[in-house]
Formats: C-alpha cells, sequence, structure tokens
C-alpha cells in the first residue's frame, strides 16, 4: 500500500470512528475531531516508520509507542492532546474494525465454524495460564522482598 | 479501498450496532457483556453471500485488506492511554514488573492444550498471549486477520471480550480461597492488559479482603498499565517465537511430522 492509499484509508476509517464515537460516547462530532486527527497521524506516522524504518518492528508497536511518548506528562503540548484524545472512546474505536472484521470472516466462515469451539476452549486456558503464572512470580517476588 | 459500497455497508453496521447500544447480563458475581463491536462484527457476517447476501466477495476481500490500517487508530488511542499513567509506571515495585513474565504462561500452558485439541496455525494466534487489542494488532499486520492465525487471535479475542469479565472474576475467588498465594499477588497477576477484566478480578478480590482494598486496587491498575505497556514488545520478542518453537515441538509429538510452513502474509 502507497503513502497515498495508507492516507485514504485512514481517512475513511477516522469518518467511521467519528461516527461510533458520535453515537456510542454522546461526544459532540466537532468534538471528536482533533483527537481523531491527532490519533490518525500517529497511525500514519507509525505506518511509515515500520515501512521505511530498519529492523522490521511492526507499525502497532511504533504506533503504540509514539501515542505513549506524546501524551507522557511533561511532553510538549501533551496536556492538549491528552484533552482531545480522551474525546474519543476506546471502545467506539473497536466498533467499524469488527464491522470490517465481521464482512471479512464472511469469506473464511467455514474455517470458523469448524475451529470455533476449540479456540474458545482454548480462550479459559489462556486466561487461566497468564493469570496463575503471573500470581505465582508476583508471590515469589513479593516473598523474596519481604513485602508480604 | 475505492470500494463504495463496502464502505456504505460498514457505516450502516456501526450506526445499528451503536444504536443497539451495549448491554450487560448479571450472572451470579460476574456479568456477561455485549458490546457494540460484538453486534458490529455478528451483523458484518450476516452480510456475507451465506446469509443476506449484501456483501460479495469483492466486498469481503477488500474488507480483509483495510483491517490492518483500521487497527492502527486502536493502536494509537491505545498508546495515549498508557503515555498519561507512565510516571506511575516507572515508580513500581519490582515484582510487578516481573510478574509480566507471567503472561508467558499462556505460551506454555496454551500452545499444547491447542495442539491436543487438533488446533493447526489457529494456535498461533490464539496462544501467544491472552489477546487483547494489541496482540490482534500484532497478528493482524504479520499474517493477516483473515488467515488461521488471524482466526485464532480473533476467537480469544472476542471469547475474551463477552465473557473475560464474568471468567475473571470467578478466577480471582476461586484462586483465592484455594491457592496459597497473597492477595497482593493475585491482584498484581489481575493486570492483563483489559481493564475490565482487571476490574472484575479486583472486584472479587476486594470483596474478600475488604480491609486491603485500596493496596488491592492499587497494584492491579499498575500491573495492568504495565502489560498496556509491555505487553506488544514482549509478545513479538518473546511470546511469538515462543509459540512458534512450542508448536513446532508438540506438533511433532503429536503428528510425527513437523507442521507444514506458515503460508507468507500480506506485505505490510
Amino acid at each position: 500500500m502507497n503513502i497515498k492509499d495508507t492516507i485514504t484509508v485512514i481517512g475513511i476509517v477516522s469518518i467511521m470512528s467519528l461516527f461510533s464515537n458520535v453515537l456510542g460516547t454522546k461526544a459532540g462530532i466537532v468534538d471528536s475531531i482533533p483527537g481523531l486527527l491527532i490519533l490518525g497521524v500517529i497511525a500514519l506516522l507509525g505506518m511509515l516508520a515500520s515501512k521505511y524504518l530498519p529492523g522490521g518492528i511492526p507499525a502497532a508497536a511504533y504506533v503504540v509507542t509514539l501515542g505513549c511518548i506524546i501524551t507522557v506528562p511533561g511532553f510538549p503540548g501533551s496536556d492538549l492532546i491528552n484533552l482531545y484524545v480522551k474525546k474519543v472512546g476506546f471502545l467506539a474505536l473497536c466498533t467499524p474494525i469488527l464491522a470490517y472484521a465481521g464482512v471479512a470472516i464472511g469469506k473464511d466462515l467455514d474455517a470458523f465454524a469448524k475451529s470455533g469451539w476449540r479456540i474458545c476452549l482454548l480462550a479459559i486456558v489462556v486466561f487461566v495460564g497468564t493469570y496463575i503464572a503471573s500470581a505465582i512470580i508476583a508471590q515469589a517476588i513479593l516473598k523474596s522482598l519481604g513485602q508480604i | 479501498m475505492k470500494n463504495i459500497k463496502l464502505h456504505a455497508i460498514i457505516l450502516a453496521l456501526i450506526i445499528v450496532a451503536e444504536l443497539i447500544g451495549t448491554h450487560t447480563i448479571t450472572i451470579g458475581i460476574g456479568r456477561i457483556v455485549l458490546l457494540p463491536m460484538l453486534f458490529a462484527l455478528l451483523l458484518g457476517i450476516l452480510t456475507t453471500p451465506k446469509f443476506l447476501n449484501l456483501s460479495s466477495q469483492k466486498e469481503m476481500v477488500d474488507a480483509s485488506s483495510l483491517i490492518g490500517v483500521t487497527l492502527m487508530l486502536l493502536m494509537a488511542r491505545y498508546g495515549t492511554l498508557v503515555g498519561p499513567t507512565l510516571p506511575k509506571i516507572l515508580a513500581a515495585s519490582p515484582a510487578l514488573v516481573l510478574q509480566e513474565f507471567g503472561n508467558l504462561g499462556t505460551v506454555l500452558l496454551g500452545v499444547p492444550v491447542a495442539v491436543y485439541l487438533g488446533l493447526k496455525r489457529e494456535t498461533i494466534g490464539a496462544a501467544h498471549s491472552i489477546a487483547r487489542e494489541p496482540n490482534v494488532a500484532l497478528i493482524g499486520e504479520k499474517f493477516g486477520l483473515d488467515s488461521s492465525e488471524g482466526r485464532g487471535v480473533m476467537g480469544v479475542y472476542i471469547a475474551g471480550t463477552v465473557f473475560g469479565t464474568i471468567f475473571f472474576g470467578i478466577m480471582a475467588s476461586v484462586a483465592a480461597s484455594t491457592l496459597p498465594i497473597h492477595p497482593y499477588a493475585l491482584a498484581m497477576a489481575a493486570g492483563v492488559g483489559s481493564a475490565s477484566m482487571m476490574s472484575a478480578a479486583l472486584g472479587s478480590l476486594v470483596a474478600m479482603y475488604p480491609n486491603m482494598a485500596d493496596q488491592l486496587a492499587a497494584f492491579g491498575a499498575a500491573s495492568n498499565m504495565l502489560s498496556g505497556l509491555d505487553g506488544l514488545y514482549m509478545s513479538v520478542w518473546i511470546g511469538l517465537p515462543m509459540t512458534e518453537w512450542l508448536y513446532k515441538k508438540f506438533y511433532k509429538i503429536k503428528y510425527g511430522v513437523l507442521p507444514e510452513e506458515p503460508k507468507k502474509g500480506e506485505e505490510a
């Protein structure tokens, strides 16, 4: 995807997100626009960084890191950026993504139906694995530090 | 991408999904949460040829090529959620930082079970992490969400979104009443990178140990923010490679041969 196409797609998705944000979070249209613009620019810069910088680091990592850096307290303008992006609901941004995903999944519905119950079962194992392993490590370290 | 029909369908899906809104069903100590995103997903599936046939093959293919970019806007918001809390994270106890490696427990437990259940490359997506938003973005970027790996991560993501709250609420109370683990450690473990799952687990713990409420909440929230920050890097550099390696090992044990090489995802 070239830069022009990437910008177009980010623009389209931002407009979709504007709808879900206004309907989903009760934020006004005008209130939502600056935040979405900021997020769109962060996304674009991250994707370009992943494409043109060496190291093969995924765009998602660049985008998260960039978003994090510019909102750290003390970064120039961070308060203002934070004020604007706060108007954009996290869950509202998920709605357009899953709408596209739903249409895309139609293509592989048979595969999904075949593996669906297994994946649901696996989800339980995944949750238990993460939780218990984290708890055991935390227990060991807190104990060794004498904090419990 | 200049597929006007696709975008018109998506827009309609978004509007309907948001108008349906969020519904929660309370069951015992937990809640099942149905968010607009879930309705958007289900309605999206309904538009495809098997059902209403509004979206044809062209729309389905175009939609899957766009998901990668749509996720980036969410990742930008994710970063801006973590940023303002960064000073607090950096001041956290070393126990908080190290317990993050517990997220790799997912891989150790998840991969063998996945292979046992007969999952193939879905394993890589489903068992490499707890499948929250950054992991979905990562798998989407590396393999495409319409790949086997993508199906795996999406499946766990959706399951977590709908049932995660109730599951974490129950799991925390069961762990607290049966395992010899201190409530502080259980609170730290609750921060898996999802605010709703963390709150549910914390809710159970606070109900059992009300005199520790403040400390438990602080540990849970700090750990959750930390997961938001390092979860992605952990997956890129440790979780995913470890999952691939373990998948090969267990596949060999079960089927006697090495798995077929993954299909190369579309270059991002």
